[in-house]
């Protein structure tokens, strides 16, 4: 194979030597050819006397002549020449090379559906990616993949650039956030030994910490074995970055919940954050049912970067789905809707066994008429035993009845004995809550920083146990979820702590029946697009329904007491009989700043390479084309006798 | 004009016959039909030859007087002129004659030239006007001449001759060189104890010799001779380009010309040249001369002819 260095070419047909010696032995014949005296065409005529040879042919004409016949020889030159070039079919020593390893990763997330691009950001992307495709080398190969929350091959390895192109247009938008580290391990995976591995990215750039987090760990991990980890440690990682300004104002929460105080009041509140560069004033309205009556509208003014909270402080239509808007337009409307529903009133039946306790008593009628008590001492646990599974919750205090249930849904307070659920190791003196974790269910709303506790038993988690709140890594406060059942635990006797003079107390009992009721499956807070949500199943439920918010049904399966149901798009959703509110407001893909760097692990991610220039068709094609242009070129002179 | 009125018409000479093919084929045959239609109208009346000769003889029409000589018949002498004039004279009467015909043909190589050839168009005007001329009971002879006298028709009269002209006609082919004035000596000597008549010589006359003693030999062999010159359109006007080498059908002769535009019009000028000359030639000598393309109607032909006047009456 001949290489011409200073072209950047190589020869795949004719060697270079072989390509000078026809170059040569034909230009010589050719000219050989011309320069003999050319055979004429015989022409019978009635009378040669008529004809003159040279008949008044000036000098000048004569001349023209000859130019004629070197003007054919130039053009056979051409074409001969051409056509050896078409034989030693030279390609550029770029694209000669095994072949790159293409993977255009394009962002379809949230974010890329912000206007600031001329169509939108997701346009501009697919513009980016099929300039990318186009313009690859002959030898290259390309995936086309789309990302969100997810990954998605829109097409194979392909060296067909239409069939790219095709597929770049196939990607459509839409309203989950990015997951760049499962794209990226997606990308890993399926250019693990491709030769000259590229990943080209095509986003604005916009990505949670943990997702970055995810993407420096794929870039900067090892070099991939056979059978290790993906890795991106040896792809060529470049970013087209697409995204021109920052102007939205989007609802980044909006929810309905009921007072834990007074669980017959509702409010809903909705946050609003300018993520512009400039400071602006949007008008907020609130409508609820299916009729979209205007609840509410009030106008927000906004710093550059202020986020504002607006409390909506008596929604009292149970049941009801809100909505809220803003109505002045900006690059990403997506996220200027927002919707939550209002959370319904349940009657819970309650079964408490034990001994007197006023605060217990206290806190379960702050419950009002959203609980229904039954009492039993604790000498007549076993005569209840049949009911608990009828109740929705039972509190056994002071009482860990023998054998602990296996179904059902218990609140133990100061379980002691080998009724336990969680064994007691021995006697805790002055525990406090050290760590707590803020985002169970059972400690919403709630502040357990300075309780002051006399004694609490150091109780045995199991595998799958959760120490909701604890001492030192000793369980105050634990949590069991089994299939079938709910158990939560205080290590401690409330009456031996100042907790129960605490407003926290009966929020931490409504917090736990409500936790162990799965009255949250019926009061769920909206979910985040892109996320999956846990919907708690009728009892005996194999499947369930799920109608999102465009109408379009389907049966999804039921695991354990729940379904998962992934959310795709913001709305309502309806689950058996659970309607969820869903949200797009994602505070990663609202901001719609353009990123100038995108920085993953230690590198910095530069633009990919301009394409080829030469396309995908190779330069014998276009040299075959010539020729047969000149051929046809050569033949109207000669057939108009131009040139002879 | 219908297919029926284009068919040979009932009766006629054509009716019933085999005619030839090649040149002559069944339009040929129905329109020579249809020009002896028209010619016929044209000598109403002319049931024989009757054309006048400028001999004094036994006619019944006055000509002239003349001096008596000795041995002139006593009954023509014009005794009320002696009377009065006391002179002796002789009266001088026309006599009618029929009128011999020859129809020359050029059947040299040149002339199997042009789309379509020379001389098919040269074969069916000589027979058109030996159909003629038989119809009139005119006594017609057709010769084949290229560079000497070729074959030959015999005279014959009446218009059951027809076929045999067609056949001898048909059977034409071009080949040889031109030599008109060869070509007319021999005929002269082959005609020097008939009588004169008229010649129509047909011919392209590219006659490397020049065509001018073959004209003056028939005109001072006391004939009157027709010209009819045959061209094709692409010699007058040849679609050419570019270097040729240009090759004499005749004589082999091959030269190597640059065809250019300038070339072309020096061509186009030198053969208009040639056809203006042999008409100014003719007309000086009272000629009839006719320059015919090989594409046009040999009907046409004639009937242009016969316009021009004094060919047949």
């Amino acid at each position: 194979m001949g290489i011409f260095p200073a072209w950047g070419l190589a020869l795949e047909g004719l060697s270079a030597g072989a390509a000078v010696g026809i170059a040569l032995a034909g230009v010589a014949i050719l000219t050989g050819l011309y320069l003999l005296k050319p055979r004429r065409r015989r022409v019978v005529v009635a009378f040669a006397p008529l004809w003159l040879p040279g008949a008044g042919e000036r000098r000048s004409e004569r001349w023209a002549r000859h130019l004629r016949r070197w003007l054919s020889l130039a053009l056979q030159a051409a074409v001969f020449g051409l056509l050896l070039l078409a034989a030693a079919d030279p390609r550029s020593r770029a694209a000669d090379r095994a072949g790159r390893s293409f993977v255009v990763l394009i962002d379809r997330s949230a974010s890329m559906s912000a206007t600031d691009e001329p169509g939108t950001r997701l346009g501009a992307a697919r513009a980016r990616a099929r300039a990318l495709v186009s313009g690859l080398g002959p030898a290259d190969r390309a995936l086309v993949a789309s990302f969100a929350a997810d990954v998605s091959a829109e097409s194979g390895f392909e060296t067909d650039a239409r069939r790219l192109e095709r597929a770049v247009d196939a990607v459509r938008p839409c309203e989950e956030p990015a997951d760049l580290g499962r794209a990226l391990f997606f990308a890993a995976a399926v250019l693990r030994g491709q030769p000259h591995p590229t990943l080209v990215l095509v986003s604005d750039g916009r990505f949670s910490d943990d997702a970055r987090a995810n993407a420096a760990a794929l870039l900067d991990r090892a070099p991939a074995g056979a059978s290790a980890t993906p890795s991106l440690a040896d792809v060529d990682v470049r970013w087209a970055p697409v995204g021109r300004r920052a102007r939205n104002v989007a609802l980044l929460a909006f929810a309905a919940r009921r007072l834990p105080a007074d669980p017959t009041s509702a409010y809903a509140a909705v946050t609003v954050r300018n993520f512009g560069a400039a400071a602006t004033t949007v008008t907020l309205e609130i409508s609820a049912g299916a009729a979209s009556a205007l609840v509410d509208r009030v106008h927000i003014a906004l710093a550059p970067g202020e986020t504002r909270r607006h409390v909506l402080p008596d929604v009292s239509a149970p049941g009801a789905r809100l909505a809220a808007r803003l109505l002045e337009g900006d690059d990403l409307p997506l996220d200027d809707r927002a919707y939550a529903t209002v959370p319904g009133v349940e009657r819970l039946r309650i079964l408490r066994v034990g001994a007197p306790n006023l605060f217990l008593d206290g806190a379960l009628l702050s419950l009002g008429e959203t609980a229904a008590v039954h009492g039993a001492r604790p000498e007549a646990v076993e005569s209840t035993r049949a009911r608990w599974t009828s109740y929705d919750v039972v509190i056994f205090d002071g009482v860990a009845p023998v054998p602990a249930p296996k179904t059902g849904h218990f609140l133990y307070l100061a379980p002691r004995g080998p009724g336990s659920p969680f064994p007691g190791r021995g006697v805790l003196r002055d525990p406090v809550f050290s760590d707590t974790r803020h985002g169970h269910p059972l400690l919403r709303q709630l502040d357990l920083g300075d309780v002051n506790i006399a004694e609490a038993e150091r109780l045995t988690l199991e595998a799958g146990d959760v120490a909701v709140a604890s001492s030192f890594g000793a369980p105050l406060i634990a949590a069991r979820e089994r299939p079938g059942l709910r158990v939560a635990a205080l290590a401690f006797d409330v009456r031996r702590s100042d907790l129960p003079m605490r407003a926290a107390f009966p929020l931490l009992v409504a917090n736990a029946l409500g936790w162990l009721a799965g009255s949250n499956a019926r009061e769920l807070p909206p979910a985040l697009v892109g996320s999956v949500v846990r919907v708690p199943a009728p009892r005996g439920a194999t499947r369930v329904d799920v109608r999102d918010p465009t109408g379009a049904r389907a049966s999804w399966p039921v695991t354990g007491d729940a379904a998962l149901v992934p959310i795709r798009r913001a709305g309502f959703y309806r689950v058996g009989d659970v309607t969820l509110a869903a949200n797009a407001a994602d505070v990663v893909e609202s901001d719609t700043a353009p990123v100038r760097t995108l920085a993953l692990g230690g590198r910095t991610l530069s633009p990919p390479d301009p394409p080829l220039g030469h396309g995908r068709r190779p330069l014998a094609t276009w040299a075959l084309l010539v020729a047969a242009a000149l051929l046809l070129l050569e033949w109207v002179t000669t057939h108009r006798r131009w040139t002879v | 004009m219908n297919a029926a009125a284009r068919a040979p018409a009932p009766g006629g000479p054509l009716e019933g016959r085999t005619a030839p093919r090649g040149r002559f084929d069944e339009t040929f045959l129905r329109r020579l039909e249809t020009l002896r239609v028209v010619t016929k109208r044209a000598s109403l009346g002319q049931l024989r030859a009757d054309r006048r000769s400028r001999r004094v003889g036994a006619g019944i029409e006055f000509a002239d007087h003349r001096d008596y000589a000795a041995g002139d018949d006593l009954r023509i002498l014009d005794w009320n002129l002696y009377g009065r004039m006391e002179r002796l004279l002789v009266r001088l009467f026309e006599e009618d004659e029929d009128l011999a015909i020859d129809v020359l043909i050029d059947t040299s190589a040149s002339m199997g030239l042009g789309a379509p050839p020379k001389l098919d168009l040269a074969a069916q005007i000589g027979a058109a006007l030996a159909y003629v001329g038989l119809a009139n009971l005119d006594s017609v002879a057709v010769t084949t001449v290229s560079d000497a006298l070729g074959e030959d028709l015999p005279p014959a009269r009446g218009k059951g001759h027809i076929l045999r002209v067609l056949r001898f006609l048909d059977a034409a082919r071009a080949e040889g060189r031109t030599s008109l004035a060869a070509a007319a000596r021999d005929f002269l000597g082959r005609h020097r104890r008939h009588r004169r008549g008229l010649v129509v010589l047909i011919s392209d006359f590219y006659d490397p010799a020049g065509y001018r003693e073959a004209l003056e030999l028939l005109r001072y062999g006391r004939f009157e001779v027709v010209a009819i010159q045959v061209s094709a359109p692409e010699e007058a006007r040849p679609a050419l380009r570019g270097d040729v080498a240009v090759y004499d059908v005749e004589t082999g002769e091959e030269r190597d010309v640059t065809i250019s535009a300038r070339a072309l019009a020096e061509y186009e000028r030198r053969h208009a040249a040639l056809v203006r000359g042999l008409d100014g030639f003719c007309r000086e000598r009272a000629i009839l001369c006719f320059t015919v393309m090989s594409d046009e109607a040999f009907d046409a032909v004639v009937l242009r002819v016969f316009r021009a006047g004094g060919l047949l009456r």
